[in-house]
């Protein structure tokens, strides 16, 4: 396992919170009937803080990532919240046209296969220059100088003599390399990180992390990381918040969510991560299905699976409640959970 | 850790799942079904010819020719005062049983040969993927009419020409998912068991390329019905007093200072047939091309 | 650069080989004796093997391969049988109507075809997608020789705008304008047609792909993400196929040619069925080989030109 961050304890202060996400809720409509595939979550994002999504394919993380950014295809995608405030803006307000000035200038987004995600007929110099094209206003020249000097930020080798290639030319990833400088050409305020070293082999994974920590140490922007894996998260991550089914059934600051997993989803996955620091003889996993997006159950999306439910997991859907005195560690279930559970019942019932 | 992605229930057959999609295609695009419903009227309508002539359509009638349409001749008389309308009809037989067999013929040699080829693999696939892809870059009107050229104008060699510039785009579109298909598990599997290759081509192989065949195979009929009826009217037809639609136009048109109408006729009816054979094959492609469809 | 066009036409000629082989073939598997259909049931046994004589027949088949492969390699095409003339020589003077039309075609066909199949697609499922799917459609099913008529029946003779018939007067530009006028557009709407749908199915597959959703993310103007990022990407298959179309207006020229009575190749082989011309009709398969194998090649060369994949292998 990869050593801890030095993860803040950092104050519950409001001015500190650049992203503050309120009662998300996106659906899709599929075959004609509209089902949410995030449910009504709400979470927050502080200056310089990596906050890990972390959950299994079709769990709702990336969709939320598209969903702050305004990129969920409206034909058939729908998007409601209470709030996406980032700093003094509720994004859920603003026009097409006012939405474009956030992307890639104040929030920029790294998706996950970097071989389809770049344009192959345009050079990668181009593309990174261009959101300063658009954005800063800059002219050819100025723009191709900063490019260039990000593509060597992030590490690509002789970068001015590759500044005119074409994607196909470079390998997995330096593409991601070349992702992560068109993402900071504006110096954004956030970057959500998509699954981005998912399809990089484990040696360019770490490199690629440790860029990304190191050059959130310096511009101090904060940093949405998508992923499924537990083991990545640990290496970069200041909190986590673990999501299953289209809600968030625990979040906690990363320390304490290895320390004590709480929620039987998250204690799972914590054991099915291979180790090598352990002798372990099987590895663990978790029977059963993610329920599909149309076919989510009445109550606790996981009961289905989690092998502690009780009745009145079937029937009510749990909400997110601290478990610990500084409140900042929150799970989502009904056994493990800190409620008063006489009460609850009585009202299921009742 | 099982992560399964979205639901998986019990995969459906492939048939099921192309009657499923097919069932779609027409709910969603009415002008697939439109298409559909044309042909086959003028399918019935050749089959039926004799019943619904109203004259002889080789009877030549001199005193009545040249004449517009009437109440006598629905739709006018040609040079030698023969029905234009009845001429039509039995036209329609021709063109359609043309490329009837000529597609048929071609979905058939051309489907194994595509099999054979990507099923294969290596140099068997390259050398006949070459012979195809020059025959295929070949204008089908230029080889259909050396062929005729070679052979002689009657039904026989115009459906031998016609069947082959089709058979290239069927080896095609067959290939392709055998392709596919060969590098599946199952296969594998078949051979591990012992399987002869020609029954893992035509039991496991072939059964998933039909859908794709099918669909292009209308599409590829009005190709042929038109290369048909150009090749009538170039004068390489079923020759003359046998009504054949190119072969109508042909002879209209050299009356078509004073007489238009003999050439108009055979003309839409050509439109019509090849127009809602596209329709149907366009929207019965749309529904299986990923890309065109709705999300 | 220079190397990828090499290959190119290296590839070429075992290609052209090959057809050049397979028309040397197919002209002598053919049932029944050439020098029978040319001179027809009634000839006599001595003119008979007077023709096999003067067509080579007699000769061994190696014999006969080898000089057939090296005259259609240097351009010797044989004569005509009928007026004597080299072939060659025939098709270079009719070679200029037949290009302007196709060229005038191609260009008509890009012009009005590009933009409907952009605009379609840009308006997918809309009013305007389905007509410009459906008029495409009927663009398609039309056989050149079907629409060539029904213009020249309403331009030519209802409305006397154009000569029915050509008159072959390449002076003056008017002139010259109205005798392409018609047949330019009988062959320039099928290109229409062919373009339009493939630019669109293009461009819907470009719009779908990740790296627009990336220049998206980025905040790229919409407008630029049409025409600089997608259009870019979306016009290579259609360029491509550009070559694939060429070959279906050489057939159909054939069509446009005997209905508007305009020279050129397909005018040359349908005189020559009709006279039973048989080196003619041989000279004529080896300039089509020739012509298929060349467009195939520009094609190619043109698909290496335009997608940088390619280029900087």
């Amino acid at each position: 396992m990869h050593t801890m961050p030095n993860s803040k304890q950092s104050r519950e202060s409001d001015t500190d919170i650049i992203l503050d996400v309120r009662k998300l809720r996106t659906s899709f409509r599929i075959t004609g009937e509209w089902h949410a595939a995030v449910r009504d979550i709400s979470f927050n994002l502080r200056r310089n803080e990596t906050l890990a999504l972390v959950g299994e394919s079709g769990c709702g993380k990336s969709v939320t990532a598209l969903s702050v950014l305004g990129l969920v295809p409206l034909q058939n995608g729908r998007v409601e919240a209470e709030r996406i405030q980032l700093g003094e803006h509720n994004l859920q307000g603003l026009s097409e046209e006012e939405m474009r000035e956030i992307r890639g200038n104040r929030i920029s987004m790294i998706f996950q296969e970097p071989m389809t995600a770049l344009n192959p007929v345009l050079t990668i110099g181009h593309q990174v220059a261009e959101t300063l094209l658009y954005h800063r206003k800059m002219n050819k020249e100025e723009a191709n100088k900063t490019a260039l000097e990000l593509l060597d930020k992030v590490k690509i080798p002789s970068a001015s003599s590759r500044f005119k290639e074409y994607p196909h030319q470079f390998s997995g990833g330096m593409r991601q390399r070349v992702m992560i400088a068109m993402a900071l050409a504006c110096k954004p305020d956030i970057i959500l990180a998509d699954e981005p070293t998912t399809a990089l082999d484990v040696t360019t994974q770490s490199q690629i992390l440790a860029l990304l920590n190191e050059l959130k140490q310096d511009s101090g922007m904060s940093l949405i990381f998508i992923t499924h894996n537990l083991g990545v998260v640990a290496s970069i991550a200041d909190r986590v918040a673990v999501m299953y089914a289209g809600k968030i059934v625990e979040i906690a600051y990363v320390n304490s969510l290895f320390a004590q997993p709480t929620h039987p989803y998250t204690e799972a996955l914590m054991l099915s991560i291979p180790r090598s620091d352990r002798d372990i003889k099987t590895l663990h996993s978790i029977s059963g299905q993610v329920p599909p997006i149309g076919r989510i159950p009445d109550g606790c999306s996981f009961a289905a699976r989690c092998g502690l439910e009780q009745p009145i997991c079937r029937k009510l859907d749990p909400t997110l409640k601290p478990i610990d005195v500084g409140l900042t560690h929150e799970v989502a279930c009904w056994v493990r959970g800190d409620y008063n559970l006489t009460m609850i019942e009585e009202h299921a019932n009742g | 850790m099982t992560s399964n992605t979205e639901n998986i229930p019990m995969p459906k057959s492939n048939r099921a799942l192309f009657l499923e999609q097919m069932n779609r295609t027409f709910r969603s695009n009415k002008l697939t079904g439109v298409g559909a419903a044309i042909f086959l009227l003028v399918v019935l309508a050749a089959i039926f010819a004799p019943l619904l002539s109203t004259h002889d359509h080789i009877d030549q009638n001199i005193l009545n020719r040249l004449e517009g349409p009437s109440d006598q001749f629905l739709m006018g008389t040609d040079a030698y005062g023969r029905d234009i309308y009845s001429r039509l009809l039995h036209g329609a037989r021709i063109s359609l049983i043309i490329g009837g067999v000529a597609i048929i013929s071609a979905m058939i040699i051309g489907t194994a040969i595509g099999i054979i080829a990507g099923y294969y693999g290596g140099r068997t696939d390259d050398v006949i993927m070459q012979f195809n892809d020059i025959l295929l870059s070949f204008p089908t009107l230029i080889l259909g009419l050396i062929v005729v050229a070679m052979l002689g104008p009657n039904m026989q060699n115009m459906i031998i020409a016609i069947s082959l510039t089709s058979i290239p785009g069927f080896t095609r579109i067959a290939r392709a998912p055998t392709i596919v298909i060969r590098e599946r598990d199952f296969i594998e599997a078949c051979r591990a068991l012992g399987y002869r290759d020609w029954r893992i081509m035509v039991y496991h192989i072939l059964p998933n390329v039909l859908s794709d065949v099918m669909v292009m195979a209308s599409l590829w009929l009005a190709t042929a019905i038109r290369t048909e009826a150009s090749l009538s009217f170039i004068g390489l037809g079923v020759k003359p007093p046998e009504a054949t639609w190119g072969g109508m136009i042909r002879e209209g048109f050299e009356n078509i200072l004073d007489n238009p109408w003999l050439s108009i006729f055979p003309g839409l009816a050509i439109l019509l047939v090849v127009f809602s054979l596209n329709l149907l094959g366009d929207g019965l492609r749309d529904a299986i091309d990923p890309k065109t469809r709705e999300a | 650069m220079f190397t990828f066009i090499c290959r190119r036409l290296i590839i070429s000629i075992p290609t052209l080989l090959a057809v050049i082989s397979i028309i040397f073939t197919l002209v002598r598997i053919v049932p029944g004796d050439p020098a029978q259909t040319i001179l027809g049931d009634q000839a006599s046994a001595s003119a008979l093997d007077a023709m096999r004589e003067r067509l080579g027949l007699n000769r061994p088949l190696l014999e006969q391969y080898f000089d057939f492969m090296g005259s259609a390699l240097t351009g010797d095409w044989g004569e005509s049988m009928v007026t004597g003339k080299p072939i060659l020589g025939e098709v270079v003077n009719v070679l200029p109507y037949t290009l302007e039309l196709t060229f005038v075609a191609v260009i008509f066909g890009v012009l009005t075809g590009l933009p409907l199949g952009i605009w379609s697609a840009l308006h997918r499922n809309q009013l305007i997608d389905y007509l410009v799917r459906l008029t495409t459609l009927i663009g398609l099913s039309f056989p050149a020789f079907v629409s060539a008529i029904l213009l020249l029946i309403v331009f030519a003779i209802n409305l006397g705008w154009f000569p029915v018939i050509s008159s072959g007067g390449r002076d003056d530009v008017i002139g010259w304008f109205r005798d392409l006028a018609m047949p330019a557009l009988t062959l320039g709407t099928i290109m229409t047609a062919y373009i339009a749908r493939v630019t669109r199915s293009s461009m819907l597959g470009v719009l779908s792909e990740d790296y627009i959703r990336t220049a998206r993310a980025k905040g790229v103007p919409n407008n630029v993400i049409i025409w600089h990022h997608a259009l870019r990407n979306a016009l290579i298959p259609v360029v491509t196929m550009i070559g694939l179309f060429l070959g279906v207006l050489v057939g159909n020229s054939v069509l446009t040619e005997i209905v508007f009575n305009r020279p050129g190749l397909g005018k040359l082989i349908v005189g020559a069925l009709g006279q039973r011309d048989y080196t003619m009709l041989q000279g004529l398969m080896v300039c089509y080989a020739f012509i298929i194998i060349f467009i195939n090649m520009l094609t190619d060369l043109t698909y290496g030109l335009i997608d940088p994949r390619v280029k900087y292998q």
